[in-house]
């Protein structure tokens, strides 16, 4: 049987609904202080410059407000970070991950197993990480793409063994704890996560792929993700998310920083399904240089509310981007997403596509800023944003920003609200297909242009997903 | 965070300069309770983005910038057989009734501080009344302003089946050293059935910072159409908008603006779709020279009531210099399925292959480009309904031009 097939026939809700009992080595007291980070930072046994950066992020959240200026900014007065647990480390011995599942204690193997990992890894990926808790328990990659120097490892390793390199770029550059505040809140207790370094003229011809896990109620994830692509350098990352549903709330608060050096291309790729008590608030952004290109790809189907708003900046001449997101909102959740490009070069291109669909009372935003700078002249700029609505409970806004400082560009934004078509309804339904399948059919297609840029085994994943969220909610 | 209210102003000012025009109580009582108001509100919002702030509304400086009594303009007003049109100091005295139940319905005094400001302090403005039935055209309102700071408050009130078209211009007059302060509210109330379009014409001198707010609200199968052209001014913060409340009614925003030197234009266009089978179209084209900047939002609001509704938004920014600055926020906020939205925006320069073109056919360079940017503004001219209008506003970008 294909994994295409087996992931069509396994049951994808049971998948990851299912939770297992909370099982730690060490877990953190719920809150944050000064002494929960010394404690977090000697557990890990880091060096010392990294707890300074992390006390420093501390104090700098502690300083910060919460981003509740924001036109219709998603509601976060239930995030009590006194009541988050934001650290556990998982029952295993082998610190930054085994590279064999079978040396996984069972009940964490066994979730990975139903969230089809080692079968992916078995077939269309270069390598693997996967995190559960707060550390990384699983971390391989093939051999051939070692031997070129591929750096694939959990961030905490890293920052033992590549203790230069993450020196340098970890939230230095990118990111700054001082972005936002809960870029400082991560800064502060991150911890597991990956981190990526692809030499030059080196090609990772099949994805990487991170997993990220989070089983205990009321704990924080906080992983953190640095990739550095060399000139010339490809490579393609990709990142799943869930949680089990319990009635008080997670977080998830993760730090992306891709570094695209000249010529280089990255593709990162995201599909979030966070239960929907999981708030979402995370930091991503990559740094392009001359003739550098960078994608985001991004799924948001799970949370209570996401706020997620990847940048790109591009820096070099000729450097370019592309976004591409789907936001699905239904009962309950806020989908608050979009994208920001900073265009500080001539000839520097970007494409944002963005794709939301909002029903049962769930409500999609799509919250974009595209900046060109002075002197980036002949750089050009779309943003295409369509969304569907389902009904009259639903919202569906749409919020762009552009800046535009110089004038020999080409600026171009567009968007869409509207409902399914009858129209298209009664079509399909007069080739024999029910209305809720002309329905879902009908979602497929929308959401098209985004799973045909997924290898098979997410496009499947996330039109089931869609699916999911379409089953018994249509009349 | 409120701002701080000027020395000059006073419930003293505020009574005389209701007493010198012979007011109601009612209206004076109105004018007091938005003075009250002051203290507790905020200036207009204005859009943010990270460590950018798009307009400067903070540095304003009241106190120096109003003199509440010391207000003066010359207003001629062009009245047309069948309507009402008025000073609002001559129509308190006939048509006291209609004032009373319409001043402030449309445009809450106490919105932000600006509006409250103008409530307290107007000294000039006019009442246009159309009654049932009547269709009137080209009622013209030309305003010059004298003095450092004027406020003006307008009203325009149309019965059932009834149609008026409207222009109001406002330029400067006397010269005054120093920085000039004008605000402008206009309110139309729209009945069941009729139809109404304000154009606006603003060519105040570079000394003056302009604030303006015209709002509209519909009546069942009634259409409110405004044309906004913003030519003038040091810095104009502009909001147009209508409230579609009526079932079956339209309405279009329709904007134009030319920034030169260092002018900055916020311009707003919003909308709120409160009622089933609602029409909107916003259309605002701009142009940008120099160091000039444009700031737009545009807001197609539809409700959660506002079935079959129809709701469009087009800003297309032209930039002749590399030093302007176009800032756009097109926002949808959707709360209906039952919706046809869209929006697009545009930020350019003069299209090189056009101008290829007619410099091929031998048209100078620099007469070629005047001729593309005229005929940009041609969508939005050819919604003008008054000839007038659409000639001044014409005659005005072409002497930006030279």
């Amino acid at each position: 049987m294909s994994s295409n097939e087996e992931l069509q026939e396994t049951n994808t809700e049971a998948r990851f609904e299912f939770k297992k009992e909370e099982s730690s080595a060490f877990k953190s007291e719920k809150g944050l202080d000064e002494e929960t980070i010394r404690v977090i930072s000697e557990d890990k046994d880091e060096p010392d410059w990294m707890l300074q950066r992390r006390l420093r992020a501390l104090k700098q959240f502690q300083e910060m407000p919460m981003p509740t200026d924001w036109p219709e900014a998603p509601d976060l007065s239930e995030i009590d970070i006194d009541e988050i647990v934001p650290y556990i480390r998982p029952d295993i011995d082998v610190r930054g991950g085994v590279d064999d599942w079978t040396d996984l204690p069972d009940d964490i193997k066994d979730t990975f197993d139903k969230l089809g990992i080692p079968e992916a890894e078995k077939n269309a990926l270069s390598g693997v990480g996967a995190q559960y808790e707060s550390e990384i328990v699983y971390q391989n990659m093939q051999e051939q793409w070692e031997e070129k120097g591929v750096i694939f490892c959990d961030m905490d390793k890293a920052v033992q063994e590549h203790e230069d390199l993450v020196k340098e770029y970890f939230m230095t550059k990118a990111v700054p704890p001082s972005d936002n505040k809960f870029a400082a809140l991560h800064g502060a207790i991150w911890s597991g996560g990956s981190f990526v370094y692809v030499p030059e003229d080196t090609t990772v011809e099949m994805p990487i792929q991170a997993y990220f896990r989070m089983n205990s109620e009321g704990m924080g994830q906080f992983e953190h993700t640095l990739i550095i692509a060399e000139e010339n350098s490809e490579v393609h990352y990709i990142e799943g998310c869930s949680a089990p549903k319990y009635s008080a709330f997670n977080l998830h608060s993760g730090g992306v920083e891709v570094f695209v050096k000249e010529d280089a291309h990255v593709q990162y790729s995201t599909v979030q399904n966070w239960s929907k008590s999981t708030y979402n608030l995370n930091t991503k952004r990559a740094i392009a240089e001359k003739g550098g290109r960078m994608e985001w790809i991004s799924g948001s189907m799970g949370s209570k509310a996401t706020m997620l708003y990847p940048s790109t900046i591009l820096k070099g001449r000729g450097a370019s981007d592309n976004h591409i997101t789907i936001a699905f909102a239904g009962e309950g959740q806020d989908i608050d997403t979009g994208a920001k490009v900073y265009h500080n070069a001539p000839e520097t291109k970007s494409t944002i596509e963005s794709k939301s669909i909002s029903k049962d009372g769930g409500r999609t935003n799509y919250r974009g800023l595209v900046h060109i700078a002075d002197g980036a002249e002949n750089s050009s700029t779309a943003v295409e944003c369509d969304a569907l609505m389902f009904d009259n409970e639903s919202t569906s806004d749409t919020m762009p920003y552009m800046e535009i400082n110089e004038s020999k560009v080409d600026v171009a934004h567009e968007a869409t609200v509207g409902k399914i078509g009858d129209e298209d309804i009664f079509y399909l339904q007069s080739r024999g297909l029910d209305d809720d399948d002309a329905k879902q059919m009908i979602v497929s297609g929308f959401i098209e242009p985004i799973t045909e840029e997924l290898p098979i085994e997410y496009a499947v994943e996330l039109n089931r997903l869609v699916e999911l969220e379409m089953e018994g909610s249509l009349g | 965070m409120s701002v701080q209210v000027p020395a000059s102003i006073s419930a003293e000012t505020v009574e005389e300069i209701s007493a010198a025009r012979d007011e109601p109580d009612w209206l004076l009582e109105r004018r007091l309770d938005a003075l009250d108001s002051l203290d507790s509100l905020d200036l207009p919002d204005v859009i943010q983005t990270p460590g950018r702030r798009w307009t400067d509304l903070e540095s304003l400086d009241f106190e120096s910038l109003v003199d509440p009594r010391d207000q003066s303009d010359e207003t001629v007003r062009e009245s047309v057989e069948g309507a009402t049109v008025l000073s609002f100091e001559e129509a308190l005295a006939d048509h006291e009734d209609l004032i009373k139940e319409h001043f402030g319905s449309v445009v809450d005094p106490e919105r932000n501080y600006l509006t409250a400001l103008s409530t307290a302090l107007f000294t000039t403005g006019t009442v246009i009344y159309v009654p049932e039935g009547v269709d009137v055209e080209d009622i013209t309102i030309r305003a010059e302003m004298n003095s450092r700071s004027l406020f003006s408050h307008t009203l325009v009130v149309t019965e059932q089946s009834s149609s008026a078209t409207i222009l109001e211009s406002i330029e400067s007059g006397d010269d005054v050293d120093g920085d000039r302060f004008f605000s402008n509210i206009v309110e139309v109330s729209a009945g069941e059935n009729s139809y109404v379009q304000f154009g606006s014409l603003q060519n105040l001198d570079e000394d003056t910072y302009h604030i303006t707010l015209k709002r509209g609200t519909t009546d069942t199968y009634s259409t409110i159409n405004w044309i906004e052209g913003n030519i003038g001014s040091r810095l104009t913060r502009s909001d147009v908008e209508t409230s579609l409340d009526g079932e079956g009614s339209e309405t279009k925003v329709v904007g134009a603006f030319f920034g030169h030197e260092d002018q900055h234009l916020d311009i707003n266009a919003r909308v709120w779709h409160n009622a089933e089978s609602t029409t909107a179209d916003l259309v605002t084209r701009g142009v940008l020279d120099d160091v000039a900047r444009s700031v737009y939002e545009g807001v197609q609001d539809v409700g959660q009531d506002a079935w079959n509704t129809s709701s469009y938004q087009r800003e297309n920014t032209l930039m002749l210099s590399d030093d302007s600055e176009a800032d756009a926020s097109p926002k949808l906020i959707i709360k209906n399925h039952d919706t046809e939205a869209s929006h697009s925006a545009t930020v350019g320069q003069v299209d090189q292959e056009d101008l290829l073109y007619m410099t091929s056919r031998s048209i100078d360079p620099n007469t070629a480009r005047n001729m593309l940017v005229e005929g940009f503004f041609v969508p939005v001219l050819e919604e003008i309904d008054v000839e007038e209008f659409r000639e001044d506003l014409s005659e005005l970008i072409i002497a930006r031009l030279d």
